[in-house]
């Protein structure tokens, strides 16, 4: 237990320092820009946080990005990397969208619930092209997600172009979804709706699934080392299919919240706009635990939601904010190594050589 | 009117030069054992640097050179972290891609916001003496601007220096079995920083093909996924000089016809005949190696009906109009396509993306 409380000062201290490095490292950006950098984040604070309805935007921005990085934090714990979620996203809201458009005459829970349900199995069907690819015929699942994000963009141009476009043609986006497909509003006249309650939930759920269950475990096991795991007698590539098929599901309600929860309520093109691979920062800010979630997409969704005002008030373009993600993603990167080595260093240290690798570790704990 | 001319020979080599000068690069870096995806930010910013240096000096070799030490000096980080700090390389690549997008578009909206949008001159196309005059292939082929080349070329080095000098030996040890490389006195870490840091170069190359090498200005953006292509490049060729190069060909090919169709008021029938022949040949191939299997007829007999079916569509002449959302997609359905069918049959460098330590087992 010591080492594990060890260790997990060490992460937080980690990320918590590669986070104000990284905005840092934007002031500095700011101050080359020829703003100033005090005025700056002054107005990125106030944009963020400065009054109800700013922080209700900031709350709702942190809706997609918790979703996608527990879709993150599923794939990953079988050693698979979905780098998918905007297509995910685009795919899933798509179909949310579809259905809060055609179908009519449905009270509003079961319509908002047929919406999720389409929406979720979308986004999980989606990835599951790229598991099929990767079980199937070995394909990289890198490169595979990464070519399906390139196609769902298209796919969602076309269908505000075409078949979904709004009646008079002149914009490329449909009309708005029915009411009684929308996420109701949890604060009233802010765009904050109750989807917020459920992405908590999920990170409960999550984190429980993964820790407590058997199917959690043969996920962890399966990452950990698959050739022990299936001499164990798991089904690996059934699960980590599974688990892609899941980490799917999630940015599929992902693009759910971001049509059935906006404000306008439109299918757009691009809508997805970042939030699959800021999904990931938050993931890895998070060293993929589920707790550290919500932390994580509430600084990033403050960035975002922030970002806007800061371009309009100091005129430093909002592009800024992706320079600081990537530079959290580089940074964390770069420290996990670190913190992992400090890690096995303090376990290693007291006896020769207890191999206490996560998978050994499982090993032990299956036995018992 | 066939869709299959001179000029689509042509714009198959334009369009298949950028991502073949990308994968060239990624070639070495794979080999030695770095999966590089921040090939796409690399790509941006070499387009973007290339642009704003030929925009303020009005010349277009320091334009290069802008681009090609931008593109090496992204890479110089993912080698830092990826290599120096033994950090997930797909997750540095990753973020690196997100730095790219997001620094191009904030320098390009700092410097350029209120400047008058100016085409910079393009570098003429050079006529090889002699090939050049050859019907068809010489238009084709030998009548391209410099850069076009220079890949080209690329490709011929790089075999070189993989399968015929120490050095690559060195290269594609560190690939595949780091430690043996080790032990046998060479540096990993060294190694492995010069591949990366040679794929960021010509990365940053490749972008200055797309904007000062081809448009003369800079969109933000504007790799649009080729570094995504020219990694599934990569794989497609094998991890081969040759092999990549008929990959980007292909790949520049389809991306060729797919930007002529999305001009055609409706598909032309030849498309359809193409399309039949290829995916017959695709079967039959398979056929030829599995002919001693049982049932294996029955795969002779779907060739047949894909080639029926493409002949029939051929003389049906069916006037569809498709969006052209699908004919933008296509280049990367076509990649995907073809990963699925060959990745089974080549094998990656075993140490791919695994960072070296000394002392642990790979």
């Amino acid at each position: 237990v010591r080492f594990r409380v060890a260790y997990a000062a060490a992460a937080i201290a980690a990320s918590t320092a590669a986070t104000a490095l990284a905005l840092l490292l934007s002031m500095i950006i700011i101050a080359i820009a020829g703003a100033s950098p005090v005025d700056a984040m002054r107005a990125l604070y106030e944009g963020a946080f400065g009054n109800r309805v700013q922080i209700a935007g900031t709350l709702t921005k942190m809706i997609p990005l918790v979703l996608v990085a527990l879709g993150w934090i599923v794939a990953f714990s079988t050693n698979r990397i979905n780098i998918g979620f905007e297509g995910q996203i685009l795919i899933g809201g798509a179909a949310a969208a579809f259905i809060g458009l055609e179908v009519t005459g449905l009270a509003a829970p079961l319509h908002l619930g047929l919406a999720l349900l389409v929406g979720v199995t979308a986004g999980g069907a989606y990835a599951l092209i790229a598991a099929w690819l990767w079980a199937r015929r070995s394909v990289n699942e890198i490169i595979s997600t990464l070519l399906l994000n390139l196609i769902a963009v298209q796919l969602v141009s076309w269908l505000v172009h075409g078949p979904l476009q709004e009646p008079t043609r002149s914009f490329p986006r449909s009309d708005p979804v029915a009411t009684s497909a929308r996420w109701p509003k949890m604060v009233a006249n802010t765009s904050l709706g109750y989807d917020l309650i459920l992405a908590l939930l999920l990170v409960v759920v999550v984190s429980f699934v993964l820790r407590r269950t058997t199917f959690g475990f043969r996920l962890r096991f399966t990452g950990a080392n698959e050739e022990a795991a299936r001499r164990a007698g798991i089904r690996t590539t059934f699960t980590t299919v599974l688990a892609f098929a899941v980490s799917g599901a999630l940015a599929g309600l992902a693009g759910c919240s971001l049509i059935l929860s906006s404000e306008t309520g439109t299918l757009t093109d691009n809508f997805s706009a970042g939030y699959g691979f800021a999904g990931i920062v938050v993931a890895l800010l998070a060293r993929n635990k589920p707790a550290g979630v919500v932390p994580a997409a509430l600084l990033l969704a403050s960035l975002r939601q922030g970002g806007g005002l800061m371009e309009a008030s100091v005129g430093v373009p909002a592009s800024l904010v992706l320079i600081t993600q990537g530079l959290v993603i580089l940074l964390v990167a770069a420290t996990a190594f670190v913190v992992e080595r400090l890690w096995v260093v303090r376990v290693d240290a007291p006896t020769p050589a207890p191999d206490l690798t996560p998978a050994a570790s499982m090993v032990k704990e299956a036995g018992r | 009117v066939s869709p299959f001319d001179v000029a689509w020979l042509s714009a198959t080599i334009r369009l298949a030069t950028p991502v073949l000068l990308a994968s060239t690069g990624e070639l070495v870096s794979e080999r030695a054992g770095v999966l590089n995806i921040g090939l796409e930010g690399m790509i941006l910013s070499g387009a973007f640097a290339g642009f704003l240096a030929s925009y303020f000096s009005h010349s277009f070799l320091l334009g290069l050179g802008a681009a090609v030490l931008a593109g090496a000096s992204l890479a110089a980080v993912m080698a830092l972290v990826s290599i120096k700090a033994r950090a997930d390389q797909i997750v540095t690549g990753v973020g690196l891609n997100i730095v790219a997008l997001g620094a191009t578009t904030f320098a390009y909206r700092e410097i350029f916001s209120g400047r008058p949008a100016i085409e910079l001159a393009l570098p003429q196309p050079i006529a090889l003496p002699g090939l050049s005059d050859i019907p068809v292939i010489g238009p084709s082929f030998f009548r391209q601007t410099a850069l076009v080349y220079v890949a080209f070329l690329a490709v011929g080095a790089v075999w070189l220096l993989l399968y015929r000098t120490t050095w690559g030996l060195s290269i594609r040890a560190a690939g595949e079995l780091p430690t043996a490389a080790d032990t046998s006195g060479a540096n990993v870490d060294r190694i492995r920083w010069s591949c990366t840091i040679f794929a960021g170069a010509m990365a940053g190359l490749a972008g200055a093909y797309l904007s000062i090498g081809r448009v003369g200005f800079f969109t933000e953006g504007m790799s649009a996924g080729r570094g995504f292509i020219a990694l599934a490049a990569v794989i497609f060729g094998g991890w081969r000089p040759v092999g990549v190069m008929l990959a980007c060909l292909a790949l520049g090919a389809a991306d060729a016809i797919q930007l002529r169709l999305q001009a055609e008021p409706s598909v032309p029938s030849v498309l359809w005949l193409v399309i039949g022949l290829i995916a017959a040949a695709v079967v039959a191939a398979k056929w030829i190696r599995r002919r001693r299997e049982p049932w294996s007829w029955m795969m002779l007999v779907v060739a047949i009906s894909f080639a029926g079916i493409g002949l029939g569509m051929f003389v049906a002449a069916p006037q569809w109009r498709f969006p052209p959302q699908l004919w933008l997609s296509l280049p990367y359905v076509i990649a995907l396509v073809a990963l699925a069918g060959v990745v089974r049959r080549v094998r990656m460098p075993t140490a791919l993306a695994t960072p070296y330590v000394r002392g642990h087992e790979l």
